[in-house]
């Protein structure tokens, strides 16, 4: 798990050189040209509709493009019978039909086809790569079942296992883990991954989930109409703007957590909405992760969202450049210094509201309070949410919670809800 | 893989199936309105083949001479004709089921019988009476119609290089469709020979002789070997064409070969014995569900069982209400359809 960006250095397996295919009048494939060395494992992702499959078929030459051709190890692949593709190709289809009774075992023994005469009976070598394949993609278990009595993701591996058994040297995968559980879909990625780094397996796969995309893959080739839009590692490809630019839709991009690959969190709304509260600032005042949901809940409700003082590699921190929200940053486990307290005052300044998370307080960050005082004897309307009262999170011996009373003092809103934080902010609305 | 669904391995399935047609036979050819002994009957096929007849001299008694005739000139060639036509039917019905990739698919099903119908019913209805090679012009008729119905519903289907099975089966039931128009146009406009053609419409085996025999047998060879060459093909292709093109077949030539043998099977059947229902629907079925759905035992299974059945049933049509003989599509219906029904009750979980 976890090795970021790993591209296998193999030799250039196959090329793809300007490929260009339409049905009829309607181009699908627009000059694709990449190229694949051995031993990668390369995604193909894009919007419906891009090409994704089409782009697959062509080069398992189920589809035969216009322009272009495909070469496996510097050979032009239309020369080669399909026999001879199939012993260096195995594709597992999107959808599997198996509508008789064969067992687990028989079809996965039609793998060995390409490598038996016509009148070959299969011998032993052959039982055992197909005893192999099963062990690999956990068949063996299934060997004696009919395929037509399986679950969707058993029928999957059953499908690689077929695969397997046909030795190719390149794997192409058209969406294997449509139509599947999330966990079918990370147990047949394993599967994928396994082979890939195991065997040394050339991987092609096209995905449409672009988190598994990001996690599985080396490379992943974005698509968009039919062309290239980029082609690189997950870092390079699962970015806000790329995904803006292909999909048009809004998302936040971060890494995981534990293998670190940028995932994509969808923002199912355009964070400006028709009733604008384009013109309402508001001031954030967090740390500690104590502000990271409020702070996305008034992005995606469309307020002008700005965040202080956050200490960098704090969890609000993230959140906030995740958001890309303006923040007065300060250095790690350091107290406030002048300069962020002045920062953070300007922003508060230009804020309608300010709002105190429920943070802890400790000697270095004690001057947010401060600088909350000011705003309210200004006349501003700041907001303290006081879910955990001030005793249980003054970590400076009674200073805090003086400071605290004396904001609410001079006028804090205490809400306990966060309901509450948005009819006020509602009502704010209202006013003008 | 070799093993069958009882665990019996494939050679002993196909050598229990072969005895089984080898004892139907010589029992059917003893049976009728004079019954001869099944010792007698060996007796009279032994000797009566070249080489090794003498080894059958009269030991356990003489062969009475009337029934020499009656089992070599008159039984012989209507049985064997039935192990032609049985197997033809279950063997083109399995190939077609493999095809379409649909245990519902008969012989029949791209018009193929219809052709051959419209053929046979107008040389019936014209009371053609020229003689062909042996045979008369019915059956010659009935061949050519099948074999035009299958140039022009392979080529309507016929997309530039490629056959899709769905526009076969379209345009398969469409010609089909039209062409039992025609037979029933013929058919309504011919009172004079109207019983001669519904009972050869009902299918019957009724008074065939060794010509039949010989002219159907090289058509049905040819075809049967060409459709068992590619046993393990249909087994791919069962898993749709482009995973069967994955596997290196090339799907398009296979698909036509595996066509048009079994749509000669198909003419020579229906040219040769009418229409005769249900045998290539529900043998394959049968044994597919009996033995699993590989070809390479499938498809020898369900020539021999095809057989098997047909010669049963042909006998029966003799016999059952004598002098008059019942038209064996008929029976085949009778007989086939609830017993596949029983098999589908008795089966739910595994329908196909």
């Amino acid at each position: 798990m976890g090795s970021l960006g790993v591209v296998s250095v193999g030799k250039v397996q196959l090329e793809i050189e300007g490929i260009s295919f339409s049905y009829g009048a309607e181009p699908i494939l627009d000059q694709v040209s990449f190229t694949v060395p051995t031993g990668q494992l390369l995604g193909i992702i894009g919007p419906n509709g891009s090409g994704k499959s089409t782009l697959l078929r062509t080069i398992s030459r189920t589809l035969k493009p216009y322009l272009g051709k495909v070469l496996f190890e510097s050979r032009d692949m239309t020369t080669m019978s399909s026999l001879e593709i199939a012993r260096q190709m195995a594709v597992v289809p999107q959808e599997n039909q198996y509508d008789f009774p064969f067992t687990v075992e028989e079809i996965v023994m039609m793998g060995r086809t390409p490598h038996l005469g016509r009148f070959q009976r299969e011998g032993p070598r052959d039982r055992r790569i197909v005893e192999e394949a099963l062990r690999i993609t956990n068949c063996a278990h299934l060997a004696r079942k009919p395929v037509t009595e399986l679950s969707g993701g058993e029928r999957q591996r059953v499908t690689i296992a077929r695969a397997l058994a046909q030795e190719p040297r390149i794997l192409l995968l058209d969406e294997p883990t449509a139509h599947l559980d999330i966990n079918h879909q990370t147990e047949i990625l394993n599967i994928v991954r396994r082979l890939n780094r195991d065997f040394n397996l050339t991987v092609i796969m096209v995905l449409h989930d672009l988190n598994l995309a990001s996690e599985y893959c080396d490379q992943l080739l974005l698509l968009k109409d039919g062309r290239i839009f980029q082609i690189g590692t997950p870092e390079e490809i699962i970015t806000r703007e790329n995904i803006a630019a292909v999909y048009g839709s809004e998302v936040l991009v971060r890494p995981h957590p534990l293998h670190g690959r940028p995932q994509i969190t969808l923002i199912s709304q355009k964070p400006v909405p028709a009733r604008s509260k384009k013109n309402i600032r508001v001031h954030v005042v967090g740390g500690g992760g104590m502000a990271a949901t409020l702070m996305g809940e008034l992005v995606y409700a469309g307020y002008q969202v700005t965040a202080g003082v956050l200490n960098i590699g704090d969890s609000d921190w993230e959140q906030a450049r995740t958001l890309g929200i303006p923040t007065v940053e300060a250095p790690p486990f350091s107290p406030l210094t002048e300069e962020t307290h002045r920062r953070n005052l300007q922003l508060i300044q230009q804020a309608q509201w300010v709002i105190l998370a429920p943070i802890p307080f400790g000697e270095g960050n004690l001057k947010n309070l401060l600088a909350l005082q000011e705003a309210a004897a200004r006349g501003q309307r700041v907001i303290v949410i006081d879910r955990v009262p001030i005793e249980k999170r003054d970590y400076t011996g009674g200073r805090a919670e003086k400071e605290y009373r004396r904001l609410l003092a001079l006028g804090a809103l205490k809400v306990g809800k966060r309901e509450e934080i948005y009819r006020l902010l509602e009502g704010e609305v209202s006013l003008h | 893989m070799a093993a069958g669904k009882k665990g019996f391995k494939q050679p002993t399935i196909i050598l229990i199936l072969f005895v089984s047609l080898l004892v139907s036979v010589i029992m059917a050819l003893g049976i009728g309105a004079v019954p001869i002994p099944p010792g007698e009957t060996v007796q009279i096929l032994g000797s009566s083949l070249p080489l090794v007849g003498r080894l059958f001299s009269p030991a356990s008694g003489p062969i009475v001479p009337s029934h020499f005739t009656i089992v070599t000139k008159l039984r012989l060639p209507r049985v064997l004709l039935a192990v032609l036509v049985g197997s033809s039917l279950a063997v083109s019905g399995a190939t077609f089921q493999g095809l379409f990739k649909n245990p519902m698919a008969d012989p029949y099903i791209i018009g193929v019988s219809a052709g051959a119908a419209l053929g046979g019913t107008t040389a019936l209805a014209l009371s053609m009476r020229f003689r062909f090679l042996g045979i008369g012009a019915v059956p010659f008729f009935a061949f050519l119609g099948a074999l035009l119905t299958m140039i022009l519903v392979y080529n309507l289907a016929r997309v530039g290089q490629r056959v899709p099975v769905m526009s076969l089966l379209l345009a398969g039931i469409a010609v089909g469709s039209v062409l039992q128009a025609l037979v029933s146009l013929v058919t309504y406009f011919s009172e004079s020979e109207l019983q001669k053609i519904v009972f050869w419409l009902m299918g019957s085996l009724a008074g065939r002789s060794w010509d039949y025999f010989f002219l159907a047998l090289p058509y049905v060879l040819v075809s049967m070997f060409i459709i068992w060459l590619h046993a393990r093909d249909l087994n791919a292709l069962l898993l749709g064409e482009e995973p069967a093109q994955h596997l290196g077949i090339d799907v398009e030539r296979t698909k036509k070969y595996l066509l048009w043998a079994a749509s000669m099977l198909t003419a020579v059947a229906v040219a040769t014995s009418g229409l005769i229902g249900f045998v290539g629907l529900v043998v394959p079925h049968v044994v597919r569900l009996l033995f699993g759905p590989d070809h390479r035992l499938l498809l020898p299974a369900a020539a021999l069982s095809g057989a098997v059945f047909l010669v049963w049933v042909d006998t029966c049509a003799r016999i059952l209400l004598p002098p008059q003989e019942l038209p064996v599509g008929i029976l085949t219906a009778l007989l086939g359809g609830p017993f596949f029904l029983y098999l589908l009750r008795k089966r739910k979980n595994t329908l196909y």
